[in-house]
């Protein structure tokens, strides 16, 4: 092999070869001892600079930076930079910003255990979140058609009208998103009224695992409801097409991701919300499935 | 529409780092947190710019890269006044000249020549200082730190490899351009 030049050696340094290269660039240093040392060097000036920079970050957040992000600086801008040290401000400042996290930390707590306590509350007036409104009708048709036994859906799977029913009420695209390879699989949809149209909601349910469907015969090819996870995708034509990113929002167990798409392959632009009592990682891969999904053509 | 508070919440959480980035920035402790609050404004104001797949700290970053090179701008177009009020320490080319007050006593006098970690770091050229220290210190990938500085992976790649060489030059005792006056003996 040919000496790797110093990019290359910087780059390996980084973590940023392919493993292939990697490991070619790891036999190269075993046989250059001066090189190695070279980059060992290197390794230890970038751990001297963390060393010597990573001190910031144990020290607590100034209350001047965490009012900006609360929102609750009065005029802060108008004076940057002046020192905080030694005023008779700063411990009112303090015990201010401490306040503030008690006060939000019960808040959030008694918010969490009224979700829990009560799912079909999740409207209750007090919740600090500024998501649109229409998110939290998402949230709500959520909370109070997934404990459904009997009629979690208006129209099931099965039905092949379903994706264009909903299509010609809602006058956006309704696709029927496969969420199987996730563990999820379509219940069926139902139609809702959202502010000023129609919205839909289609339920997926997770897909019991092979042998615990055989081993609960009971209940038969239905599967257990009682235990299976249930996430709604909700669909609206959006206020304006104004495109929006991903935007996620917690609430209680519920998590939530919702966008807006402009133009989606079908054609008119679609407001989504994806809610479902998971960890945001794995709400996260659903939603880009659906993003992807809602992207291709059927 | 204001921010919700789960991305409020995000933002609060990446704090920290911001200050570390903004630090090794531009070192003063109440400038790097004006450079921060300014990022974090304009981090709320366009909240919904946020894409929730990405890493919030990889999007603030970038904030504050830009805001950081606003200011740059704005205060390179000030006269005089504006100049010298700005980071004195910095040519224009972003190459620094150290100062008796950067340039701290060391705590022992064998290190002779020997430049502060710090002291070193500002005379990188900026250019070749932020990559390096996005890498190293924020741990981005090249790809993110392409996407914060708005320049080619490969150009990331050549100013960490030329930067970090600087910075080892620096920090071994010998200058890696031909400036000696960067090499005032600081015992």
């Amino acid at each position: 092999m040919t000496a790797p030049d110093d990019n290359t050696l910087h780059a390996w340094l980084d973590g940023e070869l392919l493993p292939e290269r990697r490991s070619e660039v790891d036999a190269w240093l075993r046989d250059h001892p001066e090189a190695a040392a070279r980059v060992r060097e290197w390794a230890a000036d970038a751990a001297a600079l963390r060393a010597r920079l990573d001190g910031v970050l144990d020290e607590p957040v100034p209350p001047a930076l965490a009012d900006v992000v609360w929102g609750t600086a009065p005029a802060l801008a108008a004076a940057p930079s002046v020192p905080q040290v030694g005023a008779p401000a700063s411990w009112l400042r303090w015990a201010a910003a401490i306040a503030v996290f008690v006060l939000g930390g019960a808040v959030g707590a008694a918010l969490m255990w009224r979700v829990q306590a009560q799912p079909g509350a999740l409207a209750a007036g007090g919740h600090p979140a500024a998501e649109p409104a229409w998110v939290q009708r998402a949230a709500v048709a959520h909370a109070v058609y997934v404990p459904e036994q009997r009629h979690p859906v208006e129209v099931g799977a099965q039905e092949e009208h379903l994706s264009r029913w909903l299509t010609k009420r809602l006058d956006v695209p309704v696709k029927l998103f496969d969420l199987r390879a996730q563990g999820f699989e379509l219940v069926g949809g139902r139609l809702l009224p959202d502010a000023s149209a129609p919205s839909a909601q289609l339920m997926y349910q997770s897909i019991a695992a092979p042998g615990a469907s055989g081993a609960s015969g009971v209940t038969g090819a239905s599967g257990n409801a009682a235990t299976a996870q249930r996430v709604t995708v909700y669909l609206r034509k959006p206020d304006d097409a104004t495109p929006a990113a991903f935007a996620y929002e917690r609430q209680g167990e519920l998590g939530l991701f919702y966008w807006v798409e402009g133009r989606s392959a079908h054609g008119g632009p679609t407001g989504y919300a994806l809610v479902g009592a998971l960890p945001r990682e794995r709400l996260l891969a659903l939603a880009e499935v659906i993003y992807r999904q809602g992207q291709s053509t059927p | 529409m204001q921010a919700p508070t789960a991305f409020r919440q995000q933002l609060l959480a990446a704090i920290p780092r911001l200050r570390r980035y903004a630090r090794s920035l531009v070192f003063d402790t109440h400038a790097a947190d004006d450079l921060v609050q300014t990022a974090l404004e304009r981090a709320l104001a366009h909240w919904h710019q946020f894409d929730q797949r990405r890493d919030i700290l990889v999007w603030a970053v970038a904030i504050a890269h830009n805001a950081y090179m606003d200011d740059r701008r704005r205060q390179a177009r000030l006269p005089l006044a504006g100049a010298a009020r700005h980071d004195a320490h910095e040519h224009d080319d972003g190459r620094a000249l150290p100062s008796a007050v950067e340039l701290q006593p060391a705590a022992s006098p064998d290190i002779g020549l020997r430049l502060d970690l710090v002291a070193a770091l500002k005379q990188l050229p900026l250019e070749q200082r932020e990559p390096l220290l996005l890498v190293t210190l924020e741990q981005l990938s090249y790809a993110e730190c392409a996407e914060v500085l708005r320049i080619p992976i490969g150009t990331v790649m050549s100013r960490i490899s030329r930067g970090r060489t600087a910075l080892r030059a620096l920090l071994a005792g010998h200058a890696p351009h031909a400036s000696a006056h960067g090499l005032r003996r600081v015992v």
